[in-house]
């Protein structure tokens, strides 16, 4: 039962990495790798709160880890937008190199071993339940908060700006500053994500929020239809529940360990030949 | 009358290309001004100039008496500055009413806290944004093809929507980069009436245009222009009647 519990904490968790980084690539068209680092930054700064500052409300603690992933956010968009969209990709991917070698390299973050011993905060046999309720409906609220972005004027813009940034701009709509908003808030999100996270498993370890993650919560949003409200949650299910799926087959470890990564490589290009856009986007 | 758009020895160069050189235009309310020359001469620059999508080296814009080469291509068109391009750039994944709704000066949802704290602000908005954009499809007779994809229009429809998009922006001014080309039959009939309608209403449009037909019956003054310079500013009759016209078009 806590096993179940647990995977469908982390298809919560993980429905806000997709749907957030949806919103950010999928809609908004801004290339960026760095979604885990963001992910990263909330989920440290959630637990380094929660363990060295003891009087700071849970929420409070997530509400931080949230607003240090925007700033960084907006530090990273805001200077590597200026040049050209094109550096975003780079410029993300050096963030997230950098940022990885600090948490793995600094004393207080725990160093490469991670950062452990993160107050449970909620106790007792109802733990598991009432983190997926907080979790589970963390998730609805993102996927519904993306669906009011991206309909309506505001999602109207976003596609025009994607569509001929040039013409939008000089129709007097400020593109850097939308891009900046959307990046923001799909990072924001995602830092909301690391604070849930880190209190629920009470442990972080560095190397969970490298290129690897990256690709993973990518191949999601691309499995279950990139620019579509729902498709990342459709991935998010899928991508966690195969690999639980596997196991059950109870294949020596030798053939399970690659087992997962052929899988996944096998549905990306399987995806990519058949249904680029995706499970719920339309026929390509 | 002062001026709409006025221009003080606007200089641009791309190393040692000169796109513009020591350029002083001015254009009134209500006037039509056309602006020809040959590939090359430095139209379309001189509008990426103007409406700001370029700096220029030297010089100044005023628009309506005020300063404004500092200002962002954004700001522009918000102070007024409306224009279309000579590939159009219309939003080809979107409607053609979404393509018009995107233009106005203040487009109000372009702000994430009205998004999320003013909806009902928002929806009077929209709901004024959309009784205007179809007047202006209305007044080209394309009220139809509102929910249509503009890709999926032809080509002199397209056209239009363009110049429909950027009449969304109300501002004084109305830049217009080779309307004309590739247009026929009623969508040609359409652009003229419409271009007219708008200098009628007291805007100052100047139009780059090859079409020297067009220009005739449009402007009442046209500026020539090559290498990045103004060879001749007059009325149109003056500029016909000169040899320069000829030169270009046939090579005489």
């Amino acid at each position: 039962m806590d096993y179940l519990v647990t995977i469908a904490v982390l298809i919560a968790i993980y429905t806000i990495l997709a749907t957030s980084y949806n919103l950010v690539i999928g809609y908004g068209g801004l290339s960026t790798v760095a979604h885990p680092i963001f992910f990263a930054i909330g989920a440290y700064t959630t637990g380094l709160l929660a363990v060295h500052v003891p009087f700071i409300p849970p929420l409070g603690n997530v509400v931080l880890g949230m607003a240090a992933a925007v700033v960084a956010s907006v530090l990273l968009a805001g200077s590597a937008l200026r040049v050209s969209g094109d550096y975003l990709l780079i410029a993300s991917l050096g963030f997230q190199l950098g940022l990885l070698q600090l948490l793995k390299n600094l004393e207080f973050t725990g160093g490469p071993g991670g950062l452990s011993a993160i107050p449970s905060t909620i106790v007792g046999p109802m733990r598991g339940p009432i983190f997926l309720a907080i979790c589970g409906a963390a998730a609805l609220a993102c996927v519904f908060a993306v669906r009011a972005i991206v309909n309506g004027p505001y999602g109207r813009a976003i596609s025009a700006m994607r569509d001929e940034e040039l013409a939008f701009t000089a129709l007097g709509r400020n593109a850097m500053s939308m891009k900046i908003a959307i990046f923001a808030i799909g990072c924001g999100m995602a830092g909301g994500a690391g604070g849930l996270y880190a209190y629920y498993f009470q442990y972080l370890s560095p190397d969970q929020f490298d290129v690897l993650a990256s690709a993973a919560i990518l191949t999601m949003v691309v499995l279950g239809g990139m620019g579509t409200a729902f498709g990342p949650v459709v991935g998010a299910i899928l991508l966690l529940a195969i690999p639980q799926a596997i196991t059950f087959l109870q294949l020596p470890p030798s053939i399970m360990a690659p087992t997962q990564g052929i899988i996944f490589t096998v549905l990306v290009l399987l995806f990519l030949y058949l249904r680029p856009s995706g499970i719920l986007g339309g026929k390509a | 009358m002062n001026p709409v758009l006025r221009t003080e020895g606007l200089r641009k160069a791309f190393g040692g290309i000169v796109v513009s050189d020591n350029v002083n235009l001015s254009i009134a309310a209500g006037e039509i001004l056309g602006l020809i020359g040959p590939n090359g001469a430095g139209k379309t620059s001189l509008f990426n100039l103007i409406s700001g999508v370029l700096r220029p080296d030297a010089g100044s814009i005023f628009l309506n008496g005020e300063r404004i080469d500092s200002a962002p291509l954004y700001k522009r068109a918000r102070m007024g500055i409306a224009r279309t391009w000579q590939n159009m750039l219309l939003f080809r994944t979107m409607t053609v009413l979404d393509n018009l709704l995107v233009g106005p000066r203040d487009y109000p949802g372009e702000s994430v806290m009205r998004l999320a704290f003013g909806r009902g602000a928002l929806r009077v908005a929209e709901a004024a944004m959309r009784d205007r954009a179809m007047g202006i499809l209305g007044r080209m007779g394309l009220e139809q093809t509102a929910s249509s994809l503009v890709v999926d229009l032809p080509f002199g429809q397209q056209k239009l929507i363009g110049l429909a998009r950027t009449l969304m922006n109300d501002g004084p001014l109305l830049l217009l980069d080779e309307p004309m080309a590739g247009v026929e039959g009623a969508a040609y009939e359409t652009m003229q009436r419409v271009v007219r309608q708008e200098a009628e209403a007291g805007r100052a449009v100047c139009v780059v245009e090859h079409n020297v037909s067009f220009i005739r019956d449009l402007c009442s003054r046209a500026v020539f222009m090559a290498n990045g310079k103004i060879l001749q500013d007059g009325t149109v009759e003056e500029l016909i009647a000169s040899d320069i016209l000829t030169e270009l078009y046939f090579g005489v």
